[in-house]
């Protein structure tokens, strides 16, 4: 069996998983609409302000949301010993990495549609201003998110204290990509032109994440 | 001079420890030559900084700087070590480089500790603020917690090699993700109020000399920590090794 198929069974065993229970995208979604509900009501009324503040209130709730989901990427594979099988597929282990990164994107590709319809409704954000370098941000942002929350919630399987440690490890690595993010939905919106070098590193961190992410997974599942 | 100074340091530091770790054993013994180093310079450093003039705009509490500039070289030094050290482990699976790893990483945060609290205690007075939306603050804190979870990582992680694994791929995440960080903050316009390099070249000479013998002395002193933690390393496992004899 080649890596790419493996990566692809993988892939779509988690994407049936998430279908077939719902816990994962069901919870992130409630969790979102929770959030966004709290901030619609607690940020000021004026439209200007309002305005200012969504795109780096809009990336800290999907930062959050996302956490919940990526918190459960492996806990399937935890239950009745399947990590231990999974490791036996005779493939480099950074196929099964990109596998389950992937499902991991589908979910919180999902989860930021959810939330930009949230804050359309709740915060009255008109995405139709530029909705091209909008999903563009929200794609590169959901690909960084997927690249180090699941290489990381691989390493926080069965440690103790993991719904802890879990923020603590994710939360430093992806200031980058909150940062490049809410900086890329504010200049959009606001009419400005987004800086070419912004794009760049944005795509970089992405790319240097998945490439860590690949050739580490090995040692990861090793242990 | 003293650029010249500082990167020979860095480079002597790093070759001795990297020397020392091959076999702590046989050569803690030149620990002693380093903490000799260490000792002469401290009390120079301390003088330097007793005789500097005194800053006209900011008075005496201008000193700290001597203390908050030379806390970032081995800040970066250990930070620099645990992913070294992380993927040395992760090629060779030999524990030496994973305790080089960690204790570079825990001397690493004492150091970026140090000068996340002494930055504010002058910053108050001359700024107005004990904390400010800035560039190198920012990226500083970012960095403090990264490496203050690889220690919490540490610490959770069941079992030895795999917390060993676990810790050499966070450090090495880590080391990438610092120069986005900076980056990151730089180009979303983020401010910087502390100077730029050129700008501290460019300190009046007692200044610039006081700076730089703190940059020395704090790279030896940063040597001679890891080297002291290394030493610590291999007699725990020395200890267990006696009380698994003993057992059995």
């Amino acid at each position: 069996m080649s890596g790419a198929r493996v990566a692809l069974e993988v892939f779509a065993k988690d994407l049936r998983l998430d279908l077939r229970s719902r816990d994962r995208l069901g919870h992130m979604a409630v969790f979102a609409l929770l959030v966004v509900a709290l901030i619609s009501i607690v940020v000021p009324a004026s439209k200007p302000e309002r305005l200012a503040w969504s795109p780096a209130l809009l990336w800290v709730v999907l930062l959050f949301t996302s956490l919940l989901g990526l918190a459960r990427s492996f806990q399937s594979e935890t239950e009745a010993g399947a990590l231990a099988l999974l490791v036996q597929a005779p493939v480099d282990r950074g196929w099964i990495f990109l596998g389950k990164a992937g499902a991991s994107l589908v979910a919180l590709v999902g989860v930021e549609l959810w939330a930009a319809i949230l804050f359309a409704v709740f915060l009255d954000v008109d995405w139709s201003a530029a909705p091209l370098a909008c999903a563009a941000a929200g794609l590169l942002g959901a690909i960084g998110l997927a690249a180090v929350g699941t290489l990381l919630s691989a390493l926080a399987v069965g440690v103790r204290f993991r719904e802890f440690l879990l923020p603590v490890l994710l939360f430093p690595l992806v200031l980058p990509i909150l940062v490049f993010a809410s900086q890329i939905t504010a200049d959009a919106l606001a009419g400005r032109e987004v800086s070419t070098q912004l794009w760049w590193a944005f795509s970089l961190y992405d790319w240097v994440f998945a490439l860590i992410g690949y050739f580490v997974f090995d040692y990861v599942l090793e242990d | 001079m003293v650029s010249a100074a500082v990167m020979l340091s860095v480079a002597g530091a790093l070759a001795w420890l990297l020397w020392l770790t091959g076999d702590v054993g046989e050569r803690i013994a030149t620990t002693r030559w380093v903490g000799a180093v260490a000792g002469v310079l401290i009390p120079v450093w301390l003088l330097l900084v007793y005789y500097a003039p005194i800053e006209i705009a900011q008075g005496v509490i201008q000193k700290i700087f001597y203390v908050h500039i030379p806390a970032i070289i081995p800040t970066y030094f250990g930070f620099v070590l645990a992913a070294l050290g992380g993927a040395l482990y992760l090629r060779a699976r030999d524990d030496r480089w994973d305790q080089l790893a960690v204790a570079g990483a825990e001397v690493g945060v004492l150091f970026c500790s140090l000068m996340l609290v002494v930055g504010p205690i002058w910053a108050k007075p001359a700024w107005g603020h004990w904390w400010v939306w800035d560039l190198r603050l920012t990226t500083t804190l970012m960095l403090w917690f990264i490496y203050v979870a690889y220690l919490f990582l540490r610490s959770f992680a069941f079992g030895s090699d795999t917390a060993k694994t676990f810790t050499a791929v966070y450090g090495i995440a880590g080391i990438a993700a610092i120069p986005f960080v900076y980056f990151a903050v730089d180009l979303a316009q983020g401010s910087t109020m502390h100077p730029s390099n050129p700008a501290r070249e460019g300190l009046p000479p007692e200044m610039g000399r006081t700076v730089g013998v703190g940059m020395v002395t704090f790279i030896w002193l940063f040597a001679w920590l890891v080297a002291k933690r290394l030493e610590l390393a291999a007699l725990q496992a020395h200890a267990l090794v006696a009380s698994r004899v003993r057992s059995a």
